[in-house]
């Protein structure tokens, strides 16, 4: 592996490509690995994106791009892409372009597109050994119309669609395992709150060929149910308490980038999120929070022994 | 100049072959695969030297394709029914990002019940969605109709996608001896595709196909692709003259056939409609003045070109292969609407609906068709549309409906 | 028939003011027809609501084009084009806005010809979620305006509208809605119904044939980078981060990878730098600096002399 250029905070990038004035919520989580993603890959990409909460960073005639966009359809992004490389490889290969005309093709969608939707033709563009990268901002719900529940919503958690007592009855489904079973070039799990993991991984992605996939864990204020500026507490706990793992798939195995050795206890994240505050109010529902925290400790068990 | 046999399929082949196409996203589909089976033989074997993606559903097919015409190559693909259906979604999106390519669609009868025979219900479906649609009688008017689709939605008055549909079995299966033209002579016809400033190149950043808020300025942009699409027209007009030139053969928006001095017409789109000219010609020995008009071009409807046809005639016999649950034929309905507030057009259009699921309209009910009009006209009335169905045909089904409801009496078998 | 314009910020509770509004007119026997309209769901984000009371069956729909009373919950969206407070409004139309100044200065400020009333502006607090409430007071404003809603069908529309939200939700919405209708009693019923728009004598619309644009021109896209720096979004802020330079260790910019906005950039002097014309206020720079060097100060308190951004 080619010595990262990211060695400590101070090399991270002092100005950003992305720019401002969009209209995501104030403290949005994706929007934060979006810039720092953005930051490192840069403007010769062209970003395909699908429905979503991204999909109004660019409302006609405003765009925060330096470089390109497509917008397709929620299940679409990876066809779309598919598309768009193709056509540049033939035009490469025509001599009607120039190398330095070529694009990146990056995927962005939520994880109501990832997790759903768009699994077919995500699963389909690794199949083919599609050269782009994926980008998904999981804030765990569709959010855009209204945080109702989606394939990401983790167990207990309220959303519009899932507001009884005990929330949402089902579990996060585990995209990073599923999208790493299809033996990519890379998938790893980020979050903005870890600045330099990510632009790590971001660079490794870069310097890669193939299908390679980011599952970037978005704090969401408005759809999780917090004050905006707890938004970077709360990534940084998901972290610390062992909820989102940071991990990458590479040739072939797993290797998780941050061990929180000192796992703190799941409550530490769960008890700033209004999405979870049924779990504490107005009796605490130790039965479910016990399970979130054996569930938690379970797989770090798993990964400590392998 | 190579007269060869050819089925509609291989001859839709051949159109995007000598268009010289760069890409071609494919997905398999009855009644369509030969056309992307025959190209992805000559890419492997004959050095065609375009690129065909397979993509896991027809959805990804025409976003890919769309988002590849809109990356600035020359895109073909294809598919029917169900996959058109299915791409739905997609048809209307891609039509908006104004980057052209040329979809064959081979007409094949929706689900449900599903069925692999033709029928007009899947491209009537995509007829609000902006792409434009030229339909094919004969497998000859399929290969011509693939080189025209490119020069007309690539042209920068229209730029938009083109639908070239073709009937199942009835032409994707059927051999018929096609002129297939040589490249130097499509070359004159077909200039390369300029994709203008809609493209992807980190020279020049682009955000397409944005998201629009607030009615004014997504009124603007639907007005404009309608605007594009009715401009269509005239530029249809210009290409098919030059297609004339070219290759000698007629390619007009309305195929006028006999029609100077009718007095009644038939209105049919598609390969059936042949036998509509095989009656017009058995009528006229009988004395009728009659004929018929077939849309080639039926996205945008030449409505110019009606108005003139039909100006003067006493009654239409307008045949549909389409059926819009509750309404009704859609030729019939677009027909209507088109002459009406007008002067001097014909006061009775009859409605006549078949050929669903590949059934065959014998020459004996044009015959029948052709007197209910005259019947019509000389009472001043139409009467309701017709599904064209005989007695025959409901004791067969009536049968097959005894044995499907068939009680079991083997014994020991439990109800 | 009333028309009802309010115009808020997402999270100022302008779709529940409407609701608030329209149910109390329909306890009180009217036909009536409330609705938001969004322009994109954010908080902070430009939001209106409208109400249609009357006696007889309301049949006109969508937007207000020409409203009796225009209620403005946040005036610092006056000058934010986009929000479109001012649409149809005349001489004869009511504007309350909730704002620190007078109604003088409004006139002037909007060469405005109708009435305008004012709604104290709720002071700045440390804890924001306190903004929910404006909508409230906002609609008990307006509910005695209109002169036919009395205080009990008020309150019975709040516990109506809020129905299954916490007790002490629903209490801070009661106290905040009678405060506004308190605060209007000289001016009960000043806002009148007003008549229908006549087809004897109306405006021509100015039709035109849509000209037709080459697709390298009409197509949906975008030629141009960056065009998303013209939206000011600094005008969603309700609280301002400000950096003090004693205590800023030009730590290498943690607020600046931080920022989900990218508005901290850093300057040519290695001073990280607050684009406020960008800045939603949503403190994380606040939350994440390490030296804790970045203050919140609500945006009104704004010193006048800001720090100069590139």
């Amino acid at each position: 592996m080619n010595e990262t250029l990211f060695r400590r905070i101070k090399d991270l990038p002092s100005t950003h490509l992305l720019g401002t004035g969009v209209p995501t919520c104030a403290g949005c989580g994706g929007l934060q690995a979006l810039h720092q993603i953005y930051d490192v890959f840069g403007e010769k990409t062209v970003f395909v994106n699908a429905a979503g909460c991204m999909t109004l960073l660019s409302v006609y005639p405003f765009t925060p791009f330096r470089g390109s966009w497509l917008y397709t359809a929620m299940g679409a992004a990876p066809a779309g892409a598919q598309g768009i490389r193709d056509a540049l490889d033939i035009q490469l290969q025509k001599g009607q372009i120039k190398k330095e005309d070529d694009l990146q093709t990056v995927v962005l969608t939520g994880d109501g597109s990832a997790y759903g939707m768009g699994m077919s033709a995500t699963s389909s563009a690794i199949e083919r050994g599609l050269d782009f990268v994926y980008i998904c901002y999981d804030n765990e719900g569709y959010g855009n119309t209204g945080q109702q529940f989606s394939e990401a919503t983790p167990h207990a958690a309220r959303t519009s669609t899932s507001k009884g007592p005990q929330g949402y009855p089902g579990y996060k489904k585990d995209l990073f395992s599923i999208w790493a079973a299809h033996k990519p070039s890379y998938v790893a799990t980020v979050i903005g709150a870890e600045p330099l993991d990510l632009a790590r991984k971001i660079e490794k992605a870069k310097e890669k060929q193939g299908p390679r996939l980011i599952l970037a864990l978005s704090p969401c204020p408005t759809g999780w149910n917090y004050d905006p500026k707890e938004s970077a507490n709360i990534g940084r706990l998901a972290v610390k308490t062992g909820i989102w793992p940071l991990k990458e798939y590479e040739d072939g195995k797993v290797v998780h980038t941050k061990i929180p050795h000192k796992r703190l206890p799941v409550e530490e994240y769960l008890k700033l999120q209004g999405r979870f505050s049924h779990l504490f109010e107005p009796v605490r529902n130790e039965e479910i929070l016990n399970g979130i925290q054996e569930r938690v400790d379970t797989y770090w068990a798993e990964v400590d022994e392998g | 100049m190579t007269r060869k046999l050819l089925t509609g399929n291989g001859a839709a082949a051949w159109g995007a072959r000598l268009a010289q196409v760069d890409y071609i996203p494919a997905f398999p589909i009855t009644p369509q695969t030969e056309i992307i089976e025959n190209l992805g033989n000559w890419i492997d074997n004959e050095g065609m030297p375009a690129r065909m993606t397979t993509l896991e559903s027809e959805h990804s097919m025409i976003t890919a394709a769309g988002a590849a015409a809109a990356t600035g190559v020359r895109v073909f693909s294809a598919t029917s029914s169900q996959g058109l259906l299915y791409a739905m979604e997609m048809l209307y999106t891609v039509a908006g990002w104004r980057a052209p390519f040329v979809l064959t669609n081979v007409s094949r009868g929706l689900a449900a019940p599903i069925t692999l025979e033709p029928d007009h219900n899947d491209i009537m479906a995509a007829r609000d969605c902006g792409f434009l649609q030229i339909h094919c009688a004969d497998c000859q008017e399929v290969l011509d109709s693939v080189l025209i689709a490119y020069r007309l939605g690539e042209d920068e008055r229209v730029r938009l996608p083109v639908i070239v549909n073709l009937d199942g079995f009835y032409l994707s299966f059927t051999r018929e001896p096609v002129e297939i033209p040589t490249p130097e002579a499509v070359a004159r016809f077909l200039p390369p595709y300029d994709p203008e400033n809609i493209r992807f190149s980190a020279s020049t950043p682009i955000s397409q196909a944005v998201a629009v808020l607030g009615g004014t300025p997504y009124s603007y942009f639907r007005y404009e692709s309608h605007l594009a699409a009715q401009k269509a027209q005239e530029v249809y007009d210009e290409i098919t003259t030059e297609f004339t030139e070219e290759f000698g053969r007629s390619r007009e928006a309305l195929e006028s056939y006999r029609t100077d001095d009718a007095e009644y017409l038939f209105f049919q789109i598609g390969s059936f409609a042949t036998k509509a000219r095989e009656a017009v010609d058995r009528l006229r020995e009988s004395g009728w003045a009659i004929g018929l008009i077939r849309p080639r071009l039926f996205r945008p409807l030449p409505e110019k070109h009606l108005r003139k046809a039909l100006a003067g005639k006493k009654g239409v016999a307008v045949i549909d292969q389409n059926l819009a649950a509750g309404r009704g034929g859609v030729l019939h309905s677009e027909l209507g609407s088109i002459l009406f507030s007008h002067a001097n057009m014909p006061g009775i259009l009859v409605s006549f609906i078949g050929g669903l699921g590949g059934r065959d309209i014998s020459t004996e009910e044009y015959f029948e068709m052709a007197m209910v009009t005259r019947e019509a006209v000389n009472e001043g009335q139409a009467p309701p549309p017709r599904l064209l169905y005989t007695e025959t045909e409901l004791r067969e089904v009536e049968k097959l409906q005894a044995i499907a409801n068939m009680e079991r009496i083997e014994l020991g078998a439990k109800p | 028939m009333y028309r009802i314009r309010f115009h808020g910020r997402g999270g100022q509770g302008m779709k529940t003011a409407s609701r608030i509004l329209g149910t109390a007119f329909f306890l009180e026997g009217l036909e009536v027809q409330d609705a938001p309209r969004y322009g994109a769901e954010r908080r902070g984000a430009p939001i209106f609501a409208y109400v249609r009371a009357s006696h007889s069956l309301i049949n006109e729909r969508g937007i207000i084009r020409v409203p009796d009373l225009v209620i403005i919950a946040d005036d610092s969206l006056v000058t934010v084009p986009a929000a479109g407070v001012l649409a149809g409004a005349s001489n004869q139309t009511f504007m309350l806005i909730s704002t620190s100044e007078k109604a003088t200065t409004w006139s002037h400020r909007l060469n405005f010809t109708g009435s305008i009333l004012t709604l104290p502006a709720p002071v700045e607090v440390e804890d924001r979620m306190e903004l929910r409430f404006v909508g409230a007071t906002c609609a008990g404003a307006a509910a005695r305006l209109c002169g036919i809603i009395n205080q009990t069908t008020l309150e019975q529309a709040v516990h109506d509208e809020l129905t299954g939200l916490p007790s002490t939700v629903v209490e801070k919405n009661l106290e905040k809605a009678l405060e506004g209708y308190t605060l209007m009693a000289e001016h009960e019923g000043c806002v009148k119904e007003a008549a229908m728009l006549s087809s004897e004598q109306y405006e021509i619309p100015e039709w035109i044939n849509l000209p037709f644009e080459e697709a390298s021109i009409s197509a949906p896209a975008i030629h141009s980078s960056l065009t998303s720096e013209l939206m000011p979004t600094g005008l969603w802020r309700t609280m301002r981060p400000v950096i003090d330079r004693e205590h800023c260790k030009k730590c290498w910019w943690i607020c600046s990878t931080s920022c989900p906005d990218g508005a901290i950039n850093i300057d040519a002097d290695n001073n990280p730098q607050i684009d406020y014309e960008h800045c939603k206020g949503c403190l994380t720079c606040v939350t994440v600096c390490p030296s804790h060097a970045i203050l919140a100060i609500p945006e009104h308190k704004k010193p006048t002399t800001e720090e100069t951004d590139s």
